[in-house]
């Protein structure tokens, strides 16, 4: 039998990957403005944060409505709980890129310095793995998701590596912290929208299997 | 708005059953009455048909507005409003006739008789109730052959068939399982595209679900009225809250 309410969990999940595509829209534009020092460019992540925004209420609206109305159970209410939450992270990854394309300004004025290089690779991964995370929900795909869970990791090394390269270049040349300063709070900013990557496949994972498997739980329980 | 009322007060004897009710229903929308037992949530559904008429000792004053006419006047034809107002109620309650002739007995009434004209009455009423292909090579069996829920639906193509405006539901679902209550609820949300409809229910699940905005009702009195998202996230009054949450009722 179909069911109006499938319909509406449509709906929702549309939705998402309409505030996903905007939130991968607004990273790569933000990347690409620090990349040519675009001022005008950055300015525009705004304008797209807001339009996130707004999916945000909406997505968050739409769910509760739908959880008081149909009481769903099962992974109704799975996918739903996890869409509350991608929701919100997807919200934040949007601050993020507006973050990153409040770097420009700084770096604007600054001579351009060479561990840059570092930023781009790890932005470029951060990217894929968005983008993976995006495609296990729309899928419904929770190996997939266990797979872009794993890459965090190497996210991770590679903000050590650029924080350690951009110390290391700051306490040799100090007239160069101006540029590197900015970098820094990029690779942070990358790093979470990293993290928050790996939520989503979390929340992918627990609508596709009921499995949690943040913070080790699943090896805690045995 | 295609139902108004205006401090409508009706009384069984000295029971004073609806208590200065006013309220407005949109068109092609699915409005629920929910409220505990006894609280006069049936009675309101049959004021706007006058089926209260038919109790001895029933008293009404104010006004019931359908089309902007007022039913209670005297120049109101009751035939007339009983075709645009339909009702369907908690059993399947349909005539042991044949499947065809219970849904031919309306137009009859209404002195067709062209066979042709009946049988697509008859075909395009099952098929808005989604029974034309399960049905039609049945059509001479009885009526009372057929499941509770598709008897249901036949009583629902019943009314069709006489083109209403408005369909009244009293407890539509309570004598059916719950599969039978998903299709009849998904056949409700298709309806409403062409018919306003109006169900008084006992399960508020099913207001949630399907009604685009309900009435709370209790003691006779309508104490709120708003969107079911208003209602069943956010109610106005903490007895409409109260009664949505299982705290009373």
């Amino acid at each position: 039998m179909d069911r109006h309410f499938d319909e509406e969990l449509q709906k929702v999940k549309k939705n998402l990957l309409e505030m996903a595509s905007l939130v991968e829209e607004s990273i790569t534009k933000a990347l690409e403005a620090l990349k040519k020092k675009d001022l005008k460019m950055a300015s525009e992540i705004k304008e797209i944060d807001h339009r996130i925004d707004r999916f945000e209420i909406a997505i968050e609206d739409q769910c509760i409505e739908l959880i008081a109305r149909h009481q769903p159970v099962g992974t109704d209410l799975r996918f739903l709980i996890g869409v509350i939450k991608m929701n919100n992270d997807m919200e934040r990854m949007g601050d993020h890129a507006v973050n990153i394309a409040g770097s420009v300004a700084f770096l604007i004025e600054q001579p351009r310095i060479k561990p840059v290089s570092n930023i781009w690779s790890m932005a470029s991964e951060v990217k894929e793995m968005l983008k993976d995370s995006v495609k296990s929900f729309m899928d419904n795909d929770a190996k997939k998701a266990q797979q872009v869970c794993a890459r965090d990791n190497v996210v991770d090394e590679m903000r050590d590596e650029t924080i350690r390269i951009l110390l290391t270049y700051m306490l040799e040349q100090p007239d160069k912290i101006g540029s590197a300063i900015p970098l820094l709070l990029v690779a942070k900013n990358l790093e979470r929208i990293a993290d928050l990557t790996t939520n989503i496949c979390e929340d992918v994972i627990y609508i596709a299997q009921a499995r949690v498997i943040k913070h080790h739980a699943e090896e805690e329980k045995g | 708005m295609i139902v108004e009322t205006s401090h409508l007060n009706l009384y069984y004897g000295s029971f004073h059953a609806l208590k200065d009710i006013d309220l407005s229903i949109k068109e092609n929308l699915i409005t629920g009455i929910i409220g505990p037992s006894g609280c006069g949530k049936s009675t309101l559904l049959r004021v706007f048909n006058r089926m209260n008429d038919l109790i001895r000792g029933v008293r009404i004053t104010g006004a019931v507005l359908i089309d902007r006419e007022d039913i209670h006047s005297p120049v109101c034809d009751l035939i007339l409003l009983r075709k645009k107002v339909g009702m369907v109620f908690q059993r399947p309650n349909a005539f042991p006739l044949s499947i065809f002739d219970n849904i031919a007995y309306g137009p009859r009434i209404w002195s067709i008789t062209d066979k042709k004209t009946l049988r697509d009455i008859v075909e395009r009423s099952l098929a808005a109730v989604d029974l034309f292909d399960a049905l039609k090579n049945r059509l001479k069996e009885s009526a009372l052959s057929l499941s509770a829920e598709k008897q249901q639906r036949l009583c629902i193509a019943r009314l069709l068939a006489v083109e209403p405006e408005i369909l009244l539901m009293d407890e539509p679902c309570s004598s059916l399982d719950p599969i039978a209550t998903g299709k009849i609820e998904e056949l409700m949300l298709v309806l409403k595209r062409k018919y306003t409809i109006i169900i008084v229910t006992h399960n508020m699940q099913q207001a949630a679900r399907i009604a685009d905005e309900v009435g709370f009702m209790l003691l006779g009195e309508l104490i709120e009225f708003n969107s079911t998202k208003k209602i069943f996230t956010n109610p106005s009054d903490r007895r409409t809250f109260d009664y949505i949450s299982g705290r009373f009722g």
